[in-house]
């Protein structure tokens, strides 16, 4: 059993009727990590969540969890696992500190124990005054902490969080990266899925890539985007252009949106030539900006083949 | 701090019978009022015509069948309606990503159904009893009789609402299915009272054996052996209780 191994993914691959929703998945989560997974809506980030934390059957593979086989010791498994789901699925019939108190019961938490680590969550998430209200009555924003703090009362090993932050205000989304940061920190392995690539950047060491149910990418974040790195230089013009001249063109320049302004990747040519041959068409140049490459970039040119999505640049 | 598995499961028996009492309104008093309806115009005021059965007063003849007729309903109610409620609204989630175990699961909401359904059958005992004092003859009978039957309209409860696709296929079952068994299963009526076709055809019926069970318990009279009625319940049970762990080990409309 390999212990420094979080979530150990080998050939998963899960079809709904004849559709292959995951084809031949393989990936490590390491303990203590910070892992983003990422993909464009359907690509298979759910339903791998799912098959790890036993939502969901599968036709072949493995799944492991700290090496235990999420089907064969699937008690074991779940035990170390806290997941935050997308929708919010709590029971109608308990109120707030209830929800908390019974899913600590589900995973053998005694229930003195339950109340007092409801009491801490309920602090840290400022759903105290809550703590007697039928959720339904709480916000969008309340709703998800609760989420969180559900998932955080049996203390796992990994928090699982698909989609945390959705349609949440953006001090609220900062506050919670500050707390999964801290909850990573103190040694919880987080496996995170998000459509904002910005959070996976900020907060991810590592990162894999799903589209169309296969594994694309898995790397270290600074890793994947130094391999793929590609930093634009924008070029503020005096002028607005309908077209780039022929021997800017030939130069690799393009023009922006709007015509004020001309792109060129950074090692097409030296700046210094580039700028002399703008000035020789007699435009003026009037700023220089290097856009790094992001996470974002790479995102998009792993999930359109290696393109940059038309409506960029 | 030590995790026990026990508390898991205690913690999941103790959800269901606080969603039930919830709702108490709902799901404990109605049972008792229509009990007190049946027992006041078909026991008392219609029964006073009947002539005995089995050397029984009607009035004492029905409550053995009208406490087996709740007990079914609520048994069946309870797991229905609240897996059902837990598949829709999601939250059977929670327990399905917890450590507890799929005999646990099935367990403990089975056992959310026998104690509705064994609080209601002492509830229409005790409304019985401003009536008649109808004695328990057989007291173990009358236990092991509401406990089976409990269990396995339970686990037909739990069957339903897994295949079901929404609300309106729990009520398809009661009306169509449970309802029109427990009528023709004697709890108003002895076979002996019907042609013999219809004595043959009842001797079909599952219910029938269930609700003469529980008669013998009460009463010491029974339209079939007791032996008969206890085999009948145990076999039902063992088969349809070993389905419904089966479906949640398989996953059935659980997981995707």
């Amino acid at each position: 059993m390999n212990t420094s191994v979080a979530i150990q993914i080998n050939g998963l691959t899960k079809y709904y009727g004849r559709f292959c929703a995951l084809n031949q998945v393989s990936f490590d989560v390491r303990e203590g990590d910070f892992f983003g997974f990422l993909g464009p809506n359907g690509a298979g980030k759910t339903t791998t969540i799912s098959a790890v934390t036993g939502l969901a059957n599968f036709q072949k593979g493995e799944v492991r969890i700290f090496g235990f086989d999420v089907v064969k010791d699937y008690r074991k498994a779940r035990a170390l696992i806290g997941l935050v789901p997308q929708e919010f699925n709590f029971d109608p019939f308990l109120t707030v500190e209830q929800i908390l108190i019974y899913e600590a019961g589900y995973f053998g938490v005694p229930k003195r124990e339950a109340k007092k680590r409801a009491d801490e969550l309920l602090g840290e998430f400022q759903l105290s005054a809550f703590r007697r209200f039928d959720f339904r009555k709480l916000s969008g924003g309340l709703k998800r902490r609760l989420l969180i703090a559900r998932a955080l009362m049996h203390r796992p090993r990994i928090l699982i969080l698909d989609e945390p932050t959705a349609g949440l205000d953006l001090e609220l989304r900062y506050r919670l990266w500050d707390f999964f940061r801290r909850v990573n920190q103190e040694g919880v392995t987080v496996f995170l899925t998000t459509h904002y690539i910005e959070e996976a950047e900020k907060l991810c060491q590592r990162i894999g890539v799903i589209h169309e149910g296969n594994m694309i990418e898995v790397d270290d974040k600074e890793e994947l985007i130094r391999r793929r790195s590609q930093n634009m230089i924008e070029i503020k013009l005096d002028r607005n252009l309908n077209d780039v001249p022929t021997e800017l063109s030939e130069m690799g320049v393009r023009l922006g949106s709007g015509g004020s302004s001309v792109w060129v990747r950074e090692e097409e040519k030296s700046l210094s030539k580039l700028l002399r041959a703008i000035h020789a068409h007699g435009i003026e140049v009037l700023g220089v900006h290097v856009k790094k490459t992001t996470l974002e970039d790479v995102f998009f040119k792993l999930t359109h083949n290696g393109n940059e999505p038309t409506h960029r640049f | 701090m030590e995790t026990s598995p026990l508390i898991g499961f205690r913690s999941l028996v103790e959800r269901e019978i606080v969603r039930f009492t919830s709702v108490f309104l709902q799901t404990i008093f109605p049972p008792l009022i229509s009990s007190l309806l049946y027992l006041s115009i078909f026991g008392y005021t219609i029964g006073a015509r009947i002539p005995t059965i089995h050397g029984i007063p009607y009035l004492h003849f029905l409550i053995p069948g009208l406490v087996m007729m709740y007990v079914i309903e609520a048994a069946y109610q309870n797991t229905s309606s609240s897996l059902f409620i837990s598949r829709w609204a999601g939250h059977i989630q929670e327990i399905l990503v917890s450590p507890l175990s799929y005999l646990e699961m099935v367990l403990a909401i089975l056992i959310g159904g026998l104690v509705r359904s064994l609080v209601i059958a002492a509830g229409v005992y005790l409304v019985s009893l401003s009536f008649t004092v109808t004695p328990i003859t057989h007291p173990v009978i009358v236990l092991v009789m509401a406990l089976f039957v409990s269990l396995i309209f339970s686990s037909v409860g739990v069957i339903v609402a897994l295949a079901a696709e929404q609300f309106e296929h729990l009520t398809v079952c009661t009306t169509f299915v449970i309802t029109p068994l427990i009528f023709f299963g004697g709890v108003f009526h002895s076979t002996t009272m019907l042609p013999e076709v219809l004595q043959k055809a009842t001797a079909m019926n599952p219910v029938f054996y269930m609700v003469n069970g529980i008669r013998y318990g009460m009463l010491g009279v029974s339209d079939v052996p007791i032996g008969r009625c206890l085999l009948v319940v145990f076999c039902l049970f063992f088969v349809l209780f070993s389905f419904t762990v089966f479906l949640f080990k398989s996953g059935f409309k659980l997981r995707k």
